[in-house]
């Protein structure tokens, strides 16, 4: 199964540290010396808050993606587990923006790639859990309340089989109870 | 890259975080900052820790770092221009000396900053305030 | 901070009052959330949906400027359900009986406060008994309590709970001023007041007096100083030549940025005959200056921070700084060595170390502590290596000559300038996380620059958006009595309706344009949280675009940005 970031509204506290580093992340540290206006500034988290709740949101890792069914250009594939964009043939057409239940893709410019007539090149834009960065997704590593966790195969199965004996408890103590009640 | 670690506290809020930074010594910049072990941010950093040192490096993007004193030339109204350390100490000093001489040391006074600067360039500020002009006209931005 | 920051996780409950960890110390805010985890009740008293209100167990979302008849109805509950540490109070603390005549009248209980304070009685009811009975329990505020007119009664107010609930002087309790600033505590700590030398000891004092005297081998004044935020009134109003102020040294601030009232500010800064700015980047004050002594910066320089708990830490010199600029403290010792006062300092230890041993609540903290053991709070009264500092204050008895914990009441007053039919909306100056104070330097990060940059917010509640006919994102012009600024709407469910937020580091979205300079009467802090405003739609948002951006041009030319070099790349 793919992983993906999940993040904890129990623990977030809404300072956006992860957005930052995602940029980086993807940017590499040669962003420490270039013209903050010379990129665009697009993280691939965005952070939600309403009265009760604050947690970034970030893309799911389908294993039978929306974003890949409707892509007209076949730019969608899963790699590694990961769901990735091929953003050079990536045309900009917005309908994995659209299809994604999660709200995960968003549009970006890519700055000093043009198109043709010299207009800005504009394409899609979703986490792809830092694949090219050896120490693993950016956005947990930074986080000060560790708010975000990668889920794995293991923590799916593992909080499963949790669930299970929880269910299975309850079941026991619900026929025990009614024993009594019988009694 | 030669590169060296220094630890540094925070400069920003009064949690006093801890930060170990990574210098490149050739080109005499910070390349990094990583959390430490700090009593009160036990290895965490908010954003501004992560991220808040590149104006060290002067990257000219809201106000230029001032790198020579500056005179206001002909009064109030005319523009701030550079000058030496000798022309702006003494500049300072004579015209403190007038306003004490003309007004008293109660009509000067003095801010320390609460920030960056530290407690020891603080304790200077209040005692010049204090012992040199002679007046308790000293504060600062707790208030603020 | 009465206890640590390490201390708070062990909390069992949290009065979280006035204050937004979240984006003013979000390494702080971590520990009340690590508190939650553990088990303890969170109670937030907060006009707005901050993040701790969010994970609180009771929120007491109170109108702004009632916060003295909340924290007295509070205590009402507390005194009448006889919640409080009778052993405690007799033991350790006087001034109890002229407090409960206070408390006691039927005008703070909870059922009398609702309708001004906008909270149910029965939910104040429950957050006084969760508060006096789930122990140990921590105050922790902030500016929601400082930045009024009536702050310090608030302050007295907080710790008046402390104490008749007996929660002071013990681990994970107490009364927490989380201070703003890295180096806030560090500039009260160094004397940086117009009343105290280092280490609080009265300039009134005698005994204090001579001891300094002798020191520094000069006659010094025994007469308490100016306050920063009575420069205008000193400068603009005072009438006898003798009396005004005529020369100011700034030195770390941009007081034309981030005191009230910047008009105000601006005329003061015009007329004085002489302003010194020393500081690190152009700023707004600067274009006031007279002279502008550049000095080294953070990771330029050694010396000792004091952070919000007490602690030292040291600060190191990280990179080498630029060719011209100079380290504060020797700037300041060549002038005064020039004007016949001589200071002469090889380095920052040889001061530190003249410091620590005029103040007793300092002289253990030596720079050998600070290396070996990373930090020490003070106080820490021997340089003896066993001697780590204090965690905890008023551990068996109070700092006060008699060694009790004094209780202290007066009447509640509501803020100076209340909503009206031309200014129907109340605004409250807060914080953004990733910039500080006027932002010369986070405004110099790259990518806190690009996270948030001009004109900055204003935070208002969504029925209010709706009935102005304003969306997310545009523009909107702001006005008080004092001044106007212009910035972009947040509608928002953490807002009340009628009350707005905004953040004041910005130099179009200017929040100090409008907040007014009411002082509160003893610690003089300006009442931030508090005045009445206007907000106007602005049909033409093109124009509005244009203008921000203009304005931001000219304004970082100002600042020595060579700003068509940039937009030619």
């Amino acid at each position: 199964m793919n992983h993906f970031v999940k993040g904890n509204p129990d623990l977030c506290m809404g300072c956006r540290t992860c957005m930052i580093a995602c940029v980086v992340s993807h940017e590499g540290s040669h962003i420490f010396e270039i013209d903050p206006d010379s990129y665009s500034f697009n993280p691939r988290l965005h952070m939600v808050k309403t009265a009760t709740i604050s947690v970034p949101v970030q893309c799911k890792h389908c294993e039978d993606p929306a974003c890949k069914a409707v892509c007209p250009n076949d730019c969608i594939s899963i790699i590694d587990n990961v769901v990735t964009i091929n953003t050079t043939n990536c045309i900009g057409c917005k309908n994995c923006m659209n299809a994604c239940p999660f709200g995960a893709i968003d549009m970006t410019e890519v700055k000093c790639e043009y198109q043709a007539k010299g207009e800005k090149k504009i394409v899609a834009n979703k986490c792809d859990l830092c694949r090219e960065n050896p120490d693993g997704p950016a956005c947990v590593a930074v986080c000060p309340t560790e708010a975000l966790k990668v889920v794995s195969e293991e923590d799916l199965i593992n909080n499963v089989e949790k669930n299970r004996q929880n269910t299975a408890k309850e079941l026991n103590e619900a026929s025990l109870k009614a024993e009594k009640v019988c009694k | 890259m030669a590169v060296k670690t220094v630890r540094n506290t925070c400069v920003y809020c009064g949690a006093g975080c801890q930060i170990d930074f990574t210098v490149d010594t050739d080109t005499n910049k910070i390349v990094k900052a990583v959390p430490a072990m700090g009593r009160t941010n036990q290895g965490t950093l908010c954003l501004k820790g992560h991220y808040g040192w590149d104006f060290t490096n002067d990257p000219q993007i809201l106000s230029k770092r001032v790198t020579s004193p500056m005179i206001r030339r002909g009064g109030k109204g005319g523009k701030l221009e550079p000058c030496s350390w000798d022309e702006a100490i003494q500049f300072v000093v004579d015209n403190l000396t007038k306003i004490k001489a003309k007004y008293g040391a109660n009509s000067i006074m003095g801010t320390a900053s609460a920030r960056s600067p530290g407690n020891e360039a603080v304790y200077v500020m209040q005692k010049f305030m204090r012992a040199c002009i002679g007046t308790n006209n000293i504060d600062h931005c707790a208030r603020i | 901070m009465t206890n640590g920051v390490h201390e708070i996780e062990d909390a069992k409950c949290i009065l979280n009052y006035g204050y937004n960890g979240a984006d003013s110390h979000p390494i702080v805010q971590r520990r009340i959330i690590r508190a939650k985890q553990k088990g303890a009740k969170i109670i937030c008293a907060d006009p707005r949906v901050v993040e701790a209100a969010r994970i609180a167990d009771i929120h007491l979302q109170l109108k702004g400027g009632t916060n003295l008849l909340l924290v007295y109805a509070l205590s009402n509950v507390i005194y009448r359900e006889k919640l409080y540490d009778e052993a405690f109070i007799n033991e350790r603390t006087t001034g109890w009986e002229d407090f409960v005549k206070v408390i006691d009248q039927d005008r703070y209980t909870p059922e009398a406060v609702e309708k001004t304070v906008q909270i149910p009685a029965e939910k104040i009811r429950e957050a006084a008994r969760m508060y006096a009975t789930t122990k140990p329990a921590a105050i922790l505020y902030g500016m929601g309590v400082c930045q009024f007119g009536q702050a310090v009664d608030v302050v007295k107010g907080l710790a008046n709970l402390a104490m008749m609930t007996g929660n002071i002087g013990k681990w994970a309790s107490g009364v927490g001023p989380v201070r703003g600033q890295n180096n806030v505590q560090g500039a009260c700590d160094m004397g940086a007041l117009p009343n105290n030398y280092p280490g609080y000891q009265a300039v009134t004092d005698p005994a204090v007096q001579e001891k300094f005297e002798k020191a520094w081998g000069v006659k010094l004044s025994n007469e308490n100083g100016t306050p920063l935020t009575h420069v205008p009134e000193k400068v603009l109003n005072e009438k006898d030549p003798k009396k005004q102020l005529h020369a100011y040294w700034i030195f770390g601030e941009d007081p034309a940025q981030t005191d009230p009232d910047l008009e105000e500010v601006r005329e003061s800064l015009r007329k004085l005959d002489l302003v010194i700015v020393q500081d690190i980047f152009m700023n707004k004050t600067a274009e006031f200056a007279d002279v502008f002594l550049p000095a080294t910066t953070w990771c330029e320089h050694d010396g000792v921070y004091s952070c919000c708990d007490r602690g030292f830490q040291r600060v190191r010199k990280v990179i080498e700084p630029p060719k011209g600029v100079r380290l504060d403290w020797d700037i300041i010792s060549e002038v005064s060595t020039k004007m016949g006062y001589k200071m002469h300092y090889k380095n920052t230890e040889e001061i530190w170390d003249e410091m620590r041993k005029l103040c007793p609540n300092f002289i253990g903290a030596t720079y050998k502590k600070m290396e070996e053991y990373g930090g020490v709070q003070w106080p820490c009264k021997s340089e003896d290596m066993d001697d780590k500092g204090t965690s905890t204050l008023h551990v068996g008895k109070f700092s006060a000559k008699d060694g009790k914990g004094k209780f202290f009441a007066t009447e509640w007053r509501t803020p100076k300038e209340l909503e009206s039919e031309e200014f129907p909306y109340s605004l409250n100056t807060v914080r953004e996380v990733g910039h500080y104070s006027c932002r010369t330097m986070t405004g110099n990060c790259r990518l806190l620059r690009s996270l948030e940059d001009e004109p900055g917010w204003i935070q208002m509640n969504k029925k209010d958006c709706e009935k102005l006919g304003i969306k997310e994102g545009e523009i909107v012009k702001v006005l008080s009595k004092r001044g106007w600024c212009m910035t972009r709407c947040l509608p928002t469910e953490r807002m009340q309706e009628g009350a707005t937020a905004m953040t004041y580091q910005w130099w179009i979205g200017a929040c100090n344009e409008l907040t007014i300079a009411n002082l509160d009467p003893i610690s003089n802090t300006p009442e931030y949280k508090y005045c009445a405003v206007n907000i106007k739609k602005l049909n033409d948002q093109d124009w509005a675009e244009n203008y921000v951006k203009t304005e931001y041009r000219n304004i970082r030319s100002r600042m020595g940005i060579d700003v068509e070099a940039k937009e030619a790349k």
